[in-house]
């Protein structure tokens, strides 16, 4: 008997994954600075002094970006750096553009919140309008002290950018990608990310994406190379969702994950720093490092990125200064939310998040009252929200594409739509949460809620060719085939040329025992893009299950060409061979697949059988 | 008589202008090798336009290829000087920026602040434009495109600095709305 391999390759669960979300943001400086004592000074009309009231404030808040190395374009260290910037300190201050913290105050608290109080910032202005007195140098606290180089020691392992990035002195912000391979030969796990970002001064935020596929190595122009783009999708062909979020912003140190959420790295990832750079003036160099610090532990806790959306609900009209969207979501399992990331564009205007709990109670997540991109960030919660099962949780943002809108991309507005460009817009809002209370036994609570929340998806957006392909790579995941095969062709009906939707339709309905059907749709994917590897492999198995063994072997062979060192493409192109009679052709290619894979195993299998048919005879 | 009240007033209207626009105070900066320079004497009666930047000033450096661009513009009929008001800068820690930025223009410090006084400037990055006349005609912003320290359009939509200029050229008047520029107090400095 010979075999054809199992493997049909299909995006089983080609899981369409928006890629912008990296780590953690830790911002304090490793020191316990004092509170401003205002008891003896902070009265009106009491003197406020540098040393005594201002210095606190600018070494626990201010110094950790604003030093000789890090973004900030000036030090705030001494009193002669902070009185040649005071005013401007009092403009930034009141206007609350720094510290640069978005959120509002609220009752879940963030980790690490860097946000001045009135008081504070009352503080500095007095200081300034009494003459920026420096006071009695015994007030003056310690320098705060601060760790050079890598913020966790030396990593286990330093990636550098191939490439570096030279930034244009002028124009508008420049979005950029970093690939970085990972040089290792066996799974290895990690706890903590750290991004060198380059010249901090111009990189205003990156993310790492992790790239299980490949896929964006080819849009390079060369190795190395790096590509432009601000928004970044993987397609990922088994069930491996998102789970960290790996981000630097100025003043970012690096996050050590709890125990047993180590980030799994596989043999041939690639990790993509997606960077957001600003012009500076001059032309700047940019090139990025990523340390590594690696964990004996494996995961024993999966969370995962649950993301709310509403792109399609953006079509905005020029002028409108208040166009709400909004989406919602209903838990399927009970969760931790440990983070929460916010994203929208320029038009992006107030930005709100709650969560309605199955006992009535409404929280807030987040509300940014006043989106800025240039200072988004991803939000740690100080400790774990528990969600329970039942839980709502929204999002609501406005958008305002009017002209009083100074960021606005175009001038005079225009319509704007949801897209990746970043004079397009989005609506997005990640959560990263942990399910919890779940029975091992009743499969991965994490496909519970990404099946729930690809169904929620469809239902929002009917037309929307995405959510249907999720939805049905879902159903192909936990083995539901004929619903996988509904979902696939409802995606086709919104995109009747698409590749990816043609290829995945088509194998699985050679997975259902259709090959025939299943062939027409592997060749529209062929006639949308004739070098797609996935599919010349599918049609070659709905082919072989057509008994047309030459028409097999030939789009095993075209296969080839495109990866040729394939061993299962190898092999299943000896099973066509020898299904034709032409053993020895056959038993090549067996031993060819078995030369790049020992263990192939439709090739072991199929070797033997051959060796046994060959001696018959 | 009516005539005669009407010119008198108009004389001393010249007198006020002269005074307002400078030439009864210094005029004149360091360039980067010590010397004294009166940066009007050295216009041989072009517009004279001061840009005054701090070092330290991300926002002065944002703006270092617009000043380039506007100074390429207009070279031919005004005469552009960048300004350093900072004292304590030395004159080899401007030479490497100014290397850096890649400015064609002359350089000067001003470290009295006599050209800062002159140009009623209070902010970098702000200009100054002096008339043929040497009339201080504007003195502001070069443009809109920052809104505050954490917001910048994505290009200007208005150019005060350009309308200035044009209007300098074409004895034009300027509206004098008195926008002033966003980035660091030049009263912050020593």
């Amino acid at each position: 008997m010979l075999h054809f391999g199992s493997g049909l390759n299909s995006p089983a669960l080609a899981m369409w994954v928006l890629v912008l979300l990296a780590s953690a943001c830790v911002i304090a400086p490793l020191f316990a600075a004092p509170a401003p004592q205002q008891s003896q000074t902070g009265g009106l009309g009491a003197q406020i002094t540098f040393n005594h009231d201002i210095a606190p404030i600018m070494f626990q808040t201010c110094a950790t970006c604003h030093r000789l190395g890090e973004a900030a374009p000036f030090s705030l260290l001494t009193y002669s750096d902070v009185k040649k910037h005071a005013h401007q300190i009092v403009d930034a201050t009141k206007s609350r553009a720094m510290p640069p913290w978005l959120p509002e105050p609220q009752e879940l608290k963030f980790a690490d919140e860097m946000r001045l109080s009135d008081t504070e910032i009352n503080l500095i202005e007095r200081w300034v309008e009494q003459g920026e007195v420096e006071g009695n140098p015994a007030d003056l606290p310690p320098q705060p002290k601060f760790v050079e180089g890598w913020r966790l020691g030396k990593p286990d392992m330093i990636l550098t950018a191939k490439k570096p990035l030279v930034l244009s002195p002028q124009g508008t912000d420049t979005y950029w990608n970093f690939i970085f391979p990972v040089p290792i030969q066996q799974t290895r796990w990690v706890k903590a990310v750290e991004i060198r970002p380059g010249d901090k001064r111009y990189v205003h935020h990156a993310n790492i994406l992790v790239d299980r596929t490949g896929a964006s190595r080819k849009r390079e122009s060369e190795p190395g190379a790096g590509f432009g783009g601000m928004e970044i999708r993987i397609e990922s062909q088994v069930f491996d969702p998102d789970s960290h979020l790996l981000f630097w912003k100025p003043g970012t140190i690096p996050y050590v994950e709890p125990d047993g959420m180590a980030l799994r790295l596989d043999k041939g990832t690639d990790l993509i720093l997606n960077t957001h750079l600003q012009p500076s003036g001059k032309p700047e160099v940019i090139q990025p490092s990523i340390g590594l610090y690696f964990t004996p532990q494996a995961a024993t806790k999966l969370p995962m990125l649950l993301q709310l959306e509403n792109d399609l609900r953006l079509d905005i009209p020029p002028g409108d200064k208040n166009f709400l969207v909004t989406d919602e979501f209903t838990l399927p399992v009970d969760v931790d939310l440990m983070a929460i990331y916010p994203h929208a564009h320029y038009l992006g205007k107030d930005m709100q998040a709650f969560a309605a709990l199955p006992d009535g109670t409404k929280k807030t997540l987040i509300h940014i009252p006043q989106w800025n991109l240039n200072w988004q960030a991803v939000y740690r919660y100080a400790e774990p929200v528990r969600l329970a099962k039942g839980t709502t949780v929204s999002l609501r943002y406005t958008y305002d594409n009017s002209d009083q809108n100074p960021l606005n991309p175009n001038h005079p507005p225009a319509r704007v739509v949801g897209g990746n460009r970043s004079s397009d817009e989005m609506c997005h809002l990640w959560l990263q949460v942990l399910p919890v209370n779940f029975d091992p036994a009743q499969g991965d609570p994490r496909m519970v809620l990404q099946e729930a929340l690809s169904r929620h998806n469809v239902e929002k957006n009917p037309a929307d060719f995405e959510a249907h392909y999720n939805l049905a790579a879902m159903l192909q995941a936990k083995n539901n085939l004929d619903g996988a095969v509904e979902e696939f062709a409802a995606a086709v009906r919104l995109r009747p040329q698409d590749a990816t939707g043609n290829n995945a339709l088509g194998a699985a309905l050679v997975a259902v025992g259709h090959p025939d059907q299943g062939a027409g749709y592997l060749q529209t994917a062929l006639k949308s893009r004739p070098d797609y590897f996935d599919a010349h492999y599918n049609l070659g198995f709905a082919l072989a299950g057509q008994d047309d063994f030459e028409g097999a072997a030939e789009q095993f062979r075209l296969a080839l060409q495109l990866q040729p060192k394939d061993a299962a493409v190898e092999a299943n192109l000896g099973v066509a061979l020898a299904e034709l009679g032409r053993y020895p052709e056959a038993k090549t290619h067996f031993e060819h697949a078995l030369q790049m894979d020992p263990r192939q195993p439709v090739a072991k299998e199929n070797l033997e059988a051959l060796r046994k048919e060959m001696g018959k005879h | 008589m009516a005539w005669g009240k009407f010119r008198s007033r108009l004389i001393l209207l010249a007198m006020a202008m002269l005074v307002s626009c400078g030439f009864g105070h210094a005029q004149t900066g360091l360039s980067l090798d010590g010397r004294v320079v009166n940066p009007f004497a050295a216009s041989s009666g072009k517009i004279v336009v001061l840009v005054f930047v701090r070092r330290d000033c991300p926002v002065s450096g944002r703006y270092a290829p617009a000043i380039q661009q506007i100074s390429k513009r207009y070279g031919d009929s005004a005469s552009f000087w960048l300004v350093y008001p900072d004292k304590s800068e030395t004159a080899q820690a401007i030479r490497k920026s100014v290397a850096e930025y890649g400015y064609q223009i002359p350089v000067l410090r001003d470290p009295q602040r006599e050209l800062v006084r002159l140009a009623h400037v209070q902010i970098t990055p702000e200009v100054a434009v002096f008339d043929r006349n040497r009339h201080l005609i504007y003195d502001g912003r070069i443009d809109d495109r920052y809104i505050d320290l954490s917001r910048a359009r994505p290009a200007p939509t208005t150019h005060e600095l350009e309308d200035a200029i044009q209007a300098a050229m074409t004895g034009g008047s300027v509206a004098r709305n008195e926008v002033r520029g966003v980035g660091c107090y030049i009263s912050d400095l020593d």
